[in-house]
């Protein structure tokens, strides 16, 4: 009956207005087989069309699928993607670096425990940028939110294998991911109190002494609230170093319940606006993360569509997950599986009690899965 | 400049990074925020106040194209805007430097191990 289902999906497409949540919109179209068009791809700006980076996007989309068919026309400024099955197996792909790595990786996350054979992809270009989540934060948030529903073992692992700083890139990571058959549902509604503190202060073609000024600080700040904070330092020398200088630190914190709740800062692109202090770095970093912390739940905010998605594509039973605040892209993603699976969320604001102090209003999300399953995997 | 300066410096506009994205973003993140916690019903601020399931063909433009197979999804007049801003997933902040304040640490104390315990989970 689930082949039934897919099949309905496929018999229509979605068009949509402009470059915001492109990824989104590519992503649910390839899980669906809905096929997809966006249209006014920046077609009132200078330079219209799509930039490089969706290109290489689009061109990683199309390693990890078989049979995808993609039309862009002159300009750029529409995309038509009929998406093909979804492979998986080994993929090296140069990811352009106007986007960091993270940008193509959150998408895999989505689609890699969905495909016929396990993917292993090598993915080249920028580790660490200020704007997407770096590599680092992908790795100790959305692996272990993945595991929470089931998609776990030694094959699931994420290595940054050499780092490569943005504007210049020069770095590598290496994703691992099992597939799976059907998703369990997920009772997710109690954090449980944070237990420790943990981060890496990474620096590359800078003085080492970067990463122990930004530690000293964000652990000045770190240390009100909790004893147990470690914070790991990572110089990358020579060829593992990446083509540009810079800094950055990742925090995490995890709770008793095994949910983790991050933050992170990179240092600015060489050449794109003022160079930052270490000790302002570290300092802001950690209050990022106090402010993530303060928001709450047991998804932090970069992962709250990873979660959702999961939800969605699990067993036809109800999935319950306690989330802070709901991002504007989580907003919006809420809206994208609306359109693509005709699923709805039942969403209660919880606020607190008027004793605790455990920040500020949550947000309890319910679903019940569509009761996918990998017709990829299957169809062997 | 010297340390003393830059720090001074600092104090209104963050740091770096988060610079242009504040300048660009954090009245709306506020808005935006405010919204939905005042929303008397977040699922209407998510999908709308219609229960339309099926997408919507009833837009300014009609079914066009590769024999009407496609329809315009956009029920919302909201989802116009930023269509074409930046596809980023991460959640700014919307406030930074008042966790140098106190009762901002306070706020989140019984988060951790170190805070208060409910008395059914000593």
């Amino acid at each position: 009956s689930c082949a039934t289902n897919n099949n309905n999906m496929a018999s229509h497409g979605l068009t949509y207005d402009g470059c915001n949540f492109f990824r989104q919109r590519l992503v649910l179209s390839t899980l669906t087989g809905k096929r997809v068009k966006i249209r006014n791809i920046r077609s009132k700006e200078d330079e219209p069309g799509l930039r490089d980076f969706e290109a290489s996007f689009i061109r990683l989309l199309d390693k990890v699928t078989n049979g995808s068919r993609i039309e862009i026309n002159q300009t750029g400024t529409v995309l038509f993607y009929q998406p093909g099955l979804l492979y998986g197996g080994s993929v090296e792909h140069d990811c352009n670096p106007q986007r960091s790595i993270g940008y193509y990786l959150e998408a895999l996350l989505m689609l890699a425990p969905f495909m016929k054979t396990s993917l292993k992809a090598t993915l080249r270009g920028v580790t660490n940028d200020p704007t997407d989540p770096t590599v680092d934060l992908l790795k100790s948030t959305a692996l272990p939110l993945l595991k929470k529903f089931g998609i776990d073992g030694e094959g699931l692992d994420l290595k940054v294998v050499k780092r490569g700083m943005a504007p210049g890139g020069g770095g590598e990571v290496a994703f691992t991911c099992p597939v799976r058959r059907t998703i369990n549902p997920i009772q997710l509604t109690d954090p449980g109190k944070i237990k420790r503190i943990r981060g890496v202060a990474y620096s590359a073609r800078v003085s080492p002494q970067m990463a122990n000024r930004i530690v000293d600080s964000a652990r000045g700040i770190l240390n009100q609230l909790l004893p147990d904070i470690y914070i790991y330092t990572d110089h990358m020398k020579g060829a593992n170093s990446g083509k540009s200088p810079g800094f950055g630190l990742t925090l995490v914190a995890e709770t008793l319940n095994g949910c983790f709740l991050s933050a992170e800062m990179s240092s600015t692109p060489q050449g794109q606006g003022e160079p930052m202090l270490p000790e302002d770095l570290g300092a802001n970093c950690a209050k990022l993360l106090l402010q993530e912390i303060h928001r709450g739940g047991c998804v932090d905010s970069t992962n709250q569509s990873l979660a959702l998605l999961l939800m969605t594509l699990g067993q036809q039973d109800v999935s319950k997950v306690l989330l802070g605040p709901l991002s504007p892209y989580t907003i919006e993603f809420l809206r994208h599986i609306r359109d693509f699976f005709q699923i709805m969320f039942k969403l209660e604001v919880q606020k607190p009690l008027e004793d605790e102090r455990k920040g500020g209003d949550k947000v309890l999300v319910t679903c019940v899965g569509a009761g996918y399953s990998n017709i990829n995997k299957t169809l062997k | 400049p010297t340390r003393s300066e830059s720090d001074e410096d600092d104090q209104g506009v963050s740091t770096g990074a988060l610079r242009w994205k504040e300048n660009l973003q954090l009245k709306a993140s506020q808005a935006f925020l405010q919204q939905q916690e005042e929303a008397p019903n977040l699922r209407k601020l998510v999908y709308g106040s219609g229960l339309d399931m099926t997408g919507s063909a009833d837009e300014e433009e009609p079914m066009e194209e590769l024999g009407g197979l496609f329809r315009i999804s956009r029920p919302q007049k909201n989802r116009r805007f930023g269509a074409n801003a930046v596809d980023c997933s991460r959640f700014l902040p919307d406030s930074f430097y008042t966790w140098d304040l106190q009762e901002m640490l306070n706020s989140i104390r019984d988060c951790f191990v170190t805070g208060k315990w409910e008395e059914d989970q000593d």
